[in-house]
Parts: C-alpha cells; structure tokens; sequence
C-alpha cells in the first residue's frame, strides 16, 4: 500500500468489481475518459481477472484508491511506460461521485506521481485531459503539471469535436509535497 | 497503388525484409524515429509476416513508399486511426539516404494524406517528431501539419533528452494547400 495524505493507493482487488461496473456505466464519470460504450459486469471482471491476477509492475501500475477509512472511490495507474526514455502516461478517475472536489484526486495525483518518480526511475510522467474537463486541469495544474499544447479536435464526444491538452511533469521540476 | 507526384504508395510484401531490416539498423535513419534497437533479420521477417499477410482494413495503413521506377525508399503507416474521432497518427522513414531533401518524402505524405481525407473520410492527422529534426518539421510544414503541443524531455537519445513536437492537420486545412485530388494539385 501506498500512503498519501488523504488516500491510499492498494492493489486493485476481484472485490471491487461491482463498483468498478457501476463507475465505468456511469456517463458523468465516463464523459471525461476515453469509454463511451459501458461495459457488462462480464467484460469488466475478464479484464478485472487479468489485472488482479498478476503482480502490478513496471508494465502495469493498476492502483485502487482508498480513503483512508477504507472506501474504494476510483483508480489511478501508470501505463505505456517507456523504459528507454524512462517516462509514462497517468490515468486517473474517481468514480465515486460524493467524493468530487474534496482533494481526494490531487492527493492520489501526487501519490502516485511521487511513487513513479520516487520507486519506478519515471523521469517524465504525461496524461491527456478533455478540453471541456476543466475542473481536473486545475486539479493537474495545482499538483505541478504543466501545460504543453493542445491536439485540435483530436476528440469526437458528445456531437462535436473538441480538443484535448497534453500535461507533463517532469522529476526536476516536481515540488514534493510535504 | 496510390499515385503520387514523384512516388507511388504500394504494400509491404514478404520480400521487402532486407531492405527494410538495413534502415532499421542504420542509426543515422533511426536518429529521427522512435526506433532505437538492432533488428535481427528474422526479427524484421517475422514483423511483416505479422502484418503483410492481413487484408487491409480501416484501423491501419501501411506503405512501401516507391520511386516512380519502382525503387523502395521508405515506409509510411497511418495508424491508430478511430472511427469515432476521425484521426489518426502518421509514421514515416526515408531508409535510402540518397533520396532525402528531394521531395520524396513530402509527396509521399501529401498522398497519404489526401487517401486519409478522401477514402478513409478522416479529418485529423497527427504525428510526433524530434524538435531538432528540422528537415522533417520544415517536410510537415509544407504538407499542412502545425505545430500543436512540445513534450519537455520528451526522448533520451544520442546522450541528451530531446524535446518532442506534436503536429496536427485537419482535412479543410490540407485541402486549401493541396487539394483533395492530385489533378487538382498539379494543375
């Protein structure tokens, strides 16, 4: 487990199923992801399976977030990682929605960038964020990523196009929480 | 085939391996690309056995890029084009070094290009280069592409980190530089 302020990232468990289901059906919480479609209990637990069933790694860092009573709110983790040039994507949703605008994402945010930079060697962590998504690049912004440009129109969501930002932060640059 | 100005656009085949396993090993060819490591030529083999052999369909495009004699020069791939959002990304090499800064390279995406707007009915190409790489930056420009993002330390290559650039180019503005049809280029 991982401690952060408010939240701890966990292994992601076979338990967690039901309200990974319901968060990935959820269309307030999928607006901001890439999943337009939903998706069965079934399709979920195969992929779920195939998670859980190996060890999370350099490859596949797959965190659940937890407050730090325990409850399961979203997921977090650090895909595409690229060894050579020691730098990753991050991905991130809370699909519990009570829990919205209360620090719970910024701290995971930070959690887990610490843990890429701190335990993975990551020199660059980068994520994807929906121009209409405002809320989240503030929360971004506040926990040290930097904007680098937008790709025009690259998204097709919700009968227009929009655009989508690419964020970074980079381990020199990294304010380390207290 | 898909006919160019100056090069045609053809498949891969089984037997163009060698060809393309001595760019892939050459580092002055891969200092541009993502490309870093040694391929084997069974490794280049079994790649195109992977792929060469498919029927075409809409979720990727590759390219022999071909001299109007019939020469391979390079490649070029469109890939990870979605339905849903109309893009795609673009990928290209030039592996015979003679044949750079003659305009082979820009023809070749021009018509690639125009078979993304026209027949697969997209509307937004993207792609990624070194910010140094100024020869290919200044080949995109001319095709359409602006650039839109720059990636700090993008890459690690030849001892330092390099800057990334992403470009974009959607259908209206390529259309305006160069025309949706070849005649209507080069008339």
């Amino acid at each position: 487990m991982i401690e952060g302020n408010l939240v701890n990232l966990r292994s992601p468990e076979m338990a967690d199923l039901e309200r990974n289901t319901q968060w990935i059906n959820d269309r307030e919480v999928t607006r901001f992801l890439s999943m337009r479609y939903g998706m069965s209990q079934a399709a979920e637990e195969v992929w779920m399976k195939e998670v859980c069933a190996k060890p999370t790694s350099y490859e596949r860092a797959f965190f659940a977030i937890e407050t730090k009573d325990g409850v399961h709110i979203g997921n977090t983790n650090l895909f595409n990682a690229q060894a050579a040039d020691q730098k990753c994507e991050l991905g991130i949703m809370i699909g519990d929605k009570t829990c919205w605008s209360q620090g719970y994402g910024a701290d995971a945010l930070r959690t887990l960038v610490m843990f890429g930079f701190d335990e993975m060697n990551m020199n660059r962590i980068q994520l994807f964020v929906f121009d209409f998504n405002e809320r989240a690049q503030a929360c971004y912004r506040k926990v040290g990523f930097v904007d680098e440009g937008r790709r025009r129109e690259a998204l097709f969501t919700e009968g227009a196009y929009h655009d989508v930002l690419l964020m970074s932060v980079l381990r020199d640059e990294w304010q380390r929480p207290a | 085939m898909l006919e160019g100005r100056i090069v045609n656009l053809r498949p891969q085949e089984l037997t163009d391996a060698a060809t393309m396993q001595r760019w892939v090993n050459d580092t002055e060819v891969t200092a541009t690309l993502g490309n870093r490591y040694m391929w084997s030529l069974a490794a280049e083999e079994e790649h195109l056995r992977q792929r060469a052999p498919k029927r075409p369909s809409f979720e990727e495009q590759l390219f022999a890029i071909k001299t109007k004699e019939g020469r391979h020069i390079g490649n070029l791939g469109l890939h990870e084009i979605t339905a849903e959002n109309r893009g795609c990304d673009l990928g290209i090499v030039i592996g015979e070094k003679d044949c750079w800064s003659q305009g082979y390279g820009t023809d070749a995406i021009v018509t690639a290009l125009r078979f993304a707007f026209s027949e697969l009915n997209l509307r937004r190409v993207e792609l990624h280069a070194y910010a140094d790489n100024e020869r290919g930056i200044a080949c995109y420009r001319k095709c359409g592409f602006v650039e839109e993002a720059r990636s700090r330390q993008f890459a690690f290559r030849n001892g330092v980190w390099r800057v990334g650039v992403q470009m974009g180019v959607l259908r209206p503005e390529f259309e305006a530089l160069h025309g949706l049809k070849l005649k209507e280029a080069t008339a």
